[in-house]
């Protein structure tokens, strides 16, 4: 559910940008903006290729069909309405495991999206929806803090979370190299719309200077600790919480789950500074957070009776 | 708002009014104060109640022919309302009843008694497709079959009478204590003034009532586990509600496995032993090496640990054939058998069409009965005869003949009717009311129950799934 949830979460945060610039900023940027997001999220877009059109009609119609797809396109199983069934799906299975409060925050926000449609959304102000969903899950967020019994369940939910938004953001972050690289173009922007999905502007700037260096943004999103969205705190918070849960059955494989949080975090707070391949740095985390998710499925939930 | 449009018929029992249109004493106070209530407030409290059931998700699984469909059962916001004295009746009457299932079940897996004696034909009890016959020989924790019970009562003018007794995995009681939840929250100074009996208690109960049938070397305290089909099961929100209000662990069958005759949960760190498990799959499912063999929905080996007395199944598998059409209708002898005791609680007259001159009869009066398949249940494979067209008759006659064993009939009942509020106004809908019997050393039962309606005007099916609804039933204090 956590990880369903920290997905419609990372998705809603980037259209929320994404069509907040389709108002005033240059086709060149919306054009890059889509590319990347379909590259994140690792899924063929529905004509194929995104081409860059000079025409503002073009371009707010192809944007159109790109935002339906994300957002309601039911056989997009990472769709935002497909998100939310699935988050809601698995809420509804472990129901005695989740409070009341954390049940009907979720239900109300299901059944709000179920009833829309692109064209409702369209017609007014995009954005707005998109913040409004982004809002909801930290309300979720906030009414889990507040209502759910800090039991194992608490602690996978914590966990499920903060490996989704790890590996989302090693995602995000090596296609933007990898676009940039690819056009031999650094586009200020395209960083600081990083920054803004990410709620780290503010941080940056007293870190940094109001004035937008690639290499900066990168290590800020990556390597600060302090920064709540970024890679250092996420990997923190998956090796914290590892240690925190019960042994399990199989011993071993706990351990090598803690081992494999460590050496991620290793490979962030050590690793980074000297690595010059940023690019396969994140490609290795992004795996890494996939193979410790089926690695902590295994230990807990999906084990061998012989083991037990 | 008032009752002037309210269709009073004499010639059925209306719950809230006396045949001179005066309302009943217990339900004075229920009509005056809905007499006070502006129409649009009590259009807001319908909206409120259906609201509240959609935002909690308390809904039911249609299967279509295509997919699954979640809905939410229609709830009307005018409660029921059954004197102290009428619950007295009933639940000494449901004690009575499932006293006696419970003996009877004791005895046809074993001695046979009341087959030896003549009292119920062998037949009836033995090609009963829900009799066990892996169970014969079994004793029952402390002699209980049923520790669940969901009976179907109605009341006509003659008094209340039991319409079917659900032994298996009755369903309903999530919605009795929803839909309490869901009326108190909207109607507070009605229901403070009225003196309700409460029925959120309906989880302790039912913990003490487990805890109780618990194997004799169980751990202190029992290990309790809800056992569900998953989440594809239309009672699945039911299954969550009540292990959340035991507080058992919620599990589906590959959750589940046997070890040396004992039952294991599987969990996050490792197995740990269960000792009651409180069942929500049907018999054939829940062990396929008993049952069918490709269940995926059952445990290997779990009959064999309860068979064992390693672990208590509630209720137990084979209670089905007490609850078969056919076996019903010697309810009442079995009363008398057993506990030498006239049944408190009257059967619907029933005509067995495995008995030559029931057939006839039943053939005959087509238009006049409701004819049932007694291995159906929910309102599906019936004819109601009334409401029947000639070549619906027919066709049904050309059933019955071809296998009559498969087919009861019953009169027609004027099912009591009760004060619904439908398209703004008040308008009669006739009811049963489903409440549910727990028997664990001793026997529980709240004071309330899962009122169902048929909404459909002049319709007598309150199945949820064929278009009925539900209502809160209020049994008021002494």
């Amino acid at each position: 559910m956590s990880r369903y949830l920290e997905r419609v979460h990372h998705l809603s945060r980037v259209l929320q940008l994404q069509t907040e610039a389709l108002v005033d900023r240059p086709i060149r940027e919306i054009h890059f903006g889509w590319i990347r997001i379909y590259r994140s999220v690792n899924r063929i877009p529905p004509a194929g290729d995104i081409e860059l059109i000079h025409d503002d009609d073009f371009t707010l119609a192809d944007s159109y069909t790109l935002a339906d797809d994300l957002t309601f396109e039911s056989s997009n199983p990472d769709s935002l309405l497909s998100c939310f069934a699935m988050a809601r799906e698995n809420a509804r299975q472990m129901r005695q495991c989740i409070s009341a409060e954390m049940w009907t925050t979720l239900n109300l926000s299901h059944l709000r999206m179920r009833n829309l449609r692109i064209e409702d959304i369209w017609a007014s102000s995009p954005e707005t929806f998109y913040a409004q969903t982004s809002t909801e899950i930290n309300t979720f967020i906030g009414v889990s803090g507040i209502s759910m019994y800090r039991d194992q369940g608490w602690r996978f939910m914590q966990l499920g979370r903060f490996i989704e938004r790890a590996q989302l953001l090693a995602s995000l972050l090596l296609n933007q190299l990898q676009i940039s690289q690819t056009i031999g173009d650094d586009n200020e922007a395209d960083w600081t719309s990083l920054l803004r999905i990410y709620h780290a502007f503010d941080a940056y700037d007293s870190r940094y200077s109001v004035e937008v260096h690639p290499d900066q943004v990168l290590n800020l999103l990556a390597t600060d600790p302090l920064l709540p969205n970024s890679l250092s705190n996420a990997l923190g918070n998956v090796e914290d919480e590892l240690a925190l849960l019960p042994q399990g059955p199989d011993s071993q494989a706990r351990d090598s789950a803690q081992h494999l949080a460590k050496s991620l975090n290793s490979l962030i707070n050590d690793e980074w500074a000297d690595t010059e391949d940023k690019y396969a740095l994140l490609l290795s985390i992004n795996q890494q957070c996939r193979e410790l998710h089926y690695l902590v499925s295994n230990t807990y939930f999906e084990y061998s009776l012989d083991q037990s | 708002m008032d009752f002037k449009s309210y269709e009073l018929d004499t010639s059925i029992y209306d719950e809230m009014f006396l045949p001179d249109g005066t309302p009943r004493e217990h339900a004075q106070t229920l009509h005056d104060t809905l007499c006070q209530i502006p129409t649009e407030e009590i259009e807001h409290t319908q909206e409120q109640v259906s609201r509240s059931f959609l935002n909690e998700g308390i809904s039911f699984i249609v299967y279509g022919d295509d997919e699954a469909d979640e809905r939410i059962i229609p709830i009307d916001s005018v409660p029921r309302i059954v004197s102290a004295e009428d619950w007295k009746h009933i639940e000494t009457g449901l004690t009575q009843r499932l006293t006696t299932l419970n003996l009877l079940l004791e005895d046809i897996y074993n001695d046979a008694r009341i087959i030896k004696d003549g009292v119920v034909p062998e037949d009836v009890i033995k090609e009963c497709p829900q009799y066990r016959t892996q169970m014969q020989g079994f004793s029952a924790p402390q002699g209980k079959w049923v520790g669940i019970c969901g009976t179907d009562i109605v009341r006509t003018n003659d008094g209340f009478r039991v319409l079917e007794d659900n032994l298996r995995v009755p369903s309903g009681v999530s919605y009795m204590i929803a839909n309490r939840k869901a009326i108190k929250a909207s109607m507070r100074r009605l229901y403070r003034s009225s003196r309700v009996e409460e029925v959120e208690h309906y989880g302790n109960l039912l913990l003490n009532t487990l805890q109780e049938l618990a194997p004799t070397h169980a751990q202190s305290p029992p290990s309790i586990a809800l056992l569900t089909p998953g989440t594809y099961n239309s009672a699945f929100y039911e299954h969550m509600f009540l292990a959340r209000e035991i507080g058992a662990e919620l599990v589906e069958g590959r959750d589940l496995i046997v070890k040396d005759d004992f039952v294991y949960v599987r969990t996050t760190t490792g197995l740990e032993r269960i000792d009651v498990i409180y069942r929500r799959v049907d018999d054939e499912f829940i062990d396929p090496t008993v049952f069918l063999p490709d269940s995926m929905l059952g445990v290997p080996g779990l009959i064999n640990a309860f068979r064992e007395g390693n672990v208590t199944l509630v209720n137990a598998p084979g209670t089905g054939v007490a609850d078969d059409k056919s076996v019903y209708a010697y309810v009442p002898d079995m009363t008398r058998y057993y506990l030498n005791e006239e049944p408190i609680l009257s059967n619907v007259e029933t005509y067995l069409c495995r008995r030559p001159e029931d057939l006839e009869y039943t053939l005959d009066n087509l238009d006049k009965l409701v004819v049932k398949r007694v291995g159906e249940s929910g309102g599906y494979g019936m004819l109601v005869g009334p409401h029947s067209t000639p070549e619906e008759r027919e066709d049904y006659a050309k059933e019955i003949r071809s296998d009559p064993a498969d087919f009861i009939s019953q009169p027609t009942l004027a099912l009591s009717r009760a004060p619904c509020f439908i398209d703004g106004q008040f308008e009669p809908r006739h009811v049963d009311l489903r409440p549910f019997v727990l028997q664990g050393k001793s026997t529980r039962i709240v004071p309330g129950a899962f009122c169902r309606v048929a909404l459909r005007r002049g319709s007598l099916v309150v199945n949820s799934s064929q278009g009925g609804g539900g209502k809160d039933l209020w049994v008021l204090k002494e």
